[in-house]
């Protein structure tokens, strides 16, 4: 029996199992109160944060409906307020930045669990996950002041000498450089510690005895990764992406940072433009009435998305785990 | 305790023929001074015996004694372990199997193993699981992989019973028909030696007598070394048999090597017989 599958047992639980069929309560001192207090604060302070927020984005959702998820003009402050150009930029930064973070995350978990020597695995392991340490608004600085210039010197012109590439990608040379591919490439170096600390104990758990088995029937240790680890893992590695895909959706001041906060809604990822997040970041300052209604609006849909594929996240990992202690 | 040796006894009293190891005939396997130690510390050591070529021999000895980590050097899995050390000389078919011109995937798919815990690959069907070998190794064309899948489970007496469903996810079997498709799964690369570390001991008892009777059958084909907890089991179907044993130093050691008539009636160490006897371990 695995850890996981240990019921568990609170104290009531306990104390039933002791004294007879009924719980019985024996002592209720200060503390127990203590907790019931923070216990209910706790539930009210969720009830009212998540309460309030649908309740201030009500206003929009009456009056402009859909029109929030699919118009295109964002007037302040009387409206219309349209967001498809956030939710679209939203789409944008976060897949390419998924793209990126999978890529090179996976290869960096596949390498700090096979092919880095023992001794430097932890430490190698800790560099990667501290990434996530760092606030993201150095991040977005980092992007604006190094990356930047990189990407418009050697990058978009090198997009740009691909055949149809102006239908994709605009012409270069906005000013700062700001665009949705500078905060895709952010928000992917962003997410990549997320990603690479969860695939690394998803392939770590992977039973050892596979991989003897696989070697064993003369696999060559590349084959044994690509043929018997990762299909054994690929439900927690698909778990470790929508985690990755959750912080990207919802990061919020590097992307205000670097993307240009500009509420066009086009597919041209060298010029600026924005996401919800970061929309919500940059024009809350100033906005009143209904603005901050539609604000709300647009933050009611982000969070949803949000729970929701950390759900997702959650469901896989945990369906993983499952998976191995079957094995 | 005393019937079960007089059952012992019995079963081994069926073999006609007395069999010296001077004439067992071809070698398959040859331990020369045999020795692995992790990190400086020696786990077994001088293990000096011949496999001889389509028989049973048997590994066994008390926790500790060394058996599994012994069997583990015979297809070269320490290399995987950081700090392990294998000295000493091990031949296959006078191929030194560290040492000689032999690939260390090559050396897998001519000496197989089947571990303690069946562990067939939860991604993969019972069909694929038997054939991954012959594709780990390149073989691509489907009549070849079909032909081989067919006829590693009827060596595995497993073709009956999953015949119907190939494409069915080996999780989806018994434990002891997992077992089965793993033994199915290392034939199908149609190896020399196959090397089964315990393999019954996660089955029960019924299964466990099923892939006895399996081994029974497939010495004609394979050479099959075994490491066991269980003396009778040992007794029941091995040929010839080592003894290993924990030395003062915790290191194991083999103590003696025979044929499994000799070990469990005769043998020449009075260790080895106070362990048959089951005065310890």
């Amino acid at each position: 029996m695995s850890v996981d599958q240990i019921p568990n047992a609170g104290l009531l639980e306990y104390e039933a199992v002791m004294v007879g069929d009924k719980p019985t309560v024996t002592s209720r001192t200060w503390y127990h109160w203590l907790l019931l207090t923070a216990v209910i604060l706790f539930a009210a302070v969720s009830v009212g944060f998540v309460g309030t927020i649908f309740w201030s984005s009500f206003p929009t959702w009456a009056h402009h409906g859909f029109t929030l998820l699919t118009g295109k003009g964002w007037v302040s402050p009387d409206g219309p307020f349209g967001g498809l150009a956030m939710i679209t930029g939203t789409l944008e930064t976060s897949l390419i930045a998924l793209v990126i973070a999978v890529i090179i995350g996976l290869g960096t978990a596949i390498s700090i669990v096979f092919f880095i020597p023992r001794r430097f695995r932890t430490v190698v392991a800790t560099l990667v996950e501290l990434l996530a340490a760092i606030p993201s608004v150095v991040y977005g600085l980092w992007g604006l002041l190094v990356i930047a210039p990189w990407m418009e010197v050697t990058v978009n012109p090198w997009l740009n000498s691909w055949p149809f590439a102006k239908g994709i990608f605009g012409s270069p040379g906005q000013e700062f450089g700001t665009s949705l591919l500078l905060a895709s490439v952010v928000l992917g170096i962003m997410i990549l510690p997320t990603f690479v600390a969860i695939s690394r104990e998803v392939i770590a758990v992977v039973p050892q005895d596979l991989m003897e088995a696989s070697l064993s029937l003369g696999a060559t240790r590349w084959q044994m990764i690509r043929q018997v680890v990762l299909p054994t893992a690929k439900i927690g590695l698909l778990g470790a992406t929508f985690l990755a895909l959750a912080r990207a959706t919802g990061e919020t001041v590097a992307v205000a940072l670097v993307a240009g906060s500009v509420a066009n809604a086009q597919f041209h990822l060298l010029y600026p433009g924005t996401s919800i997040a970061a929309w919500i970041a940059t024009e809350f300052g100033e906005s009143q009435g209904k603005e901050i209604s539609a604000l709300m609006a647009l933050g009611v849909l982000l969070m949803l998305v949000n729970v929701c594929l950390a759900l997702i996240s959650r469901a896989l990992v945990n369906r993983q785990r499952r998976i191995l202690a079957k094995v | 305790m005393e019937q079960e040796i007089e059952i012992m006894t019995e079963i081994k009293s069926e073999t006609t023929q007395v069999v010296t190891p001077a004439v067992r005939g071809a070698i398959a396997m040859q331990l020369n001074n045999v020795a692995v130690a992790f990190h400086g510390r020696v786990a077994v050591r001088d293990c000096t015996f011949d496999v001889a070529k389509n028989r049973v021999t048997s590994l066994i000895g008390p926790s500790g004694s060394g058996k599994t980590t012994l069997l583990r050097a015979l297809n070269r899995l320490h290399d995987l372990t950081p700090g392990a050390k294998v000295s000493g000389q091990i031949s296959l078919e006078g191929t030194d199997i560290y040492r000689g011109n032999l690939t260390v995937t090559e050396l897998r798919t001519r000496v197989g193993m089947v571990f303690q815990r069946p562990n067939p690959f939860p991604t993969m069907s019972i069909y694929d699981n038997v054939v991954s070998g012959l594709r780990f190794n390149g073989i691509k064309k489907k009549a070849l992989l079909d032909e081989s899948a067919e006829a590693s489970l009827r060596s595995a007496a497993l073709w009956d019973s999953v015949s119907s469903r190939l494409k069915v996810a080996a999780s989806n079997l018994s434990g002891g028909e997992q077992q089965r498709l793993c033994i199915a799964r290392a034939l199908a690369l149609d190896p020399e030696v196959l090397l089964m570390d315990e393999p019954t001991s996660a089955l029960d008892p019924i299964a466990t007598l099923h892939i006895e009777e399996l081994m029974k059958t497939l010495k004609s084909r394979v050479t099959v070394v075994i490491v066991t907890h269980n003396m009778q089991q040992a007794a029941r179907i091995s040929d010839d048999c080592a003894f290993l044993l924990m030395g003062e130093d915790r290191a194991g050691e083999l103590i003696e090597f025979d044929t499994t008539e000799k070990i469990f009636n005769n043998p020449d160490d009075s260790r080895t017989l106070d362990y048959t006897l089951g005065r310890f371990g």
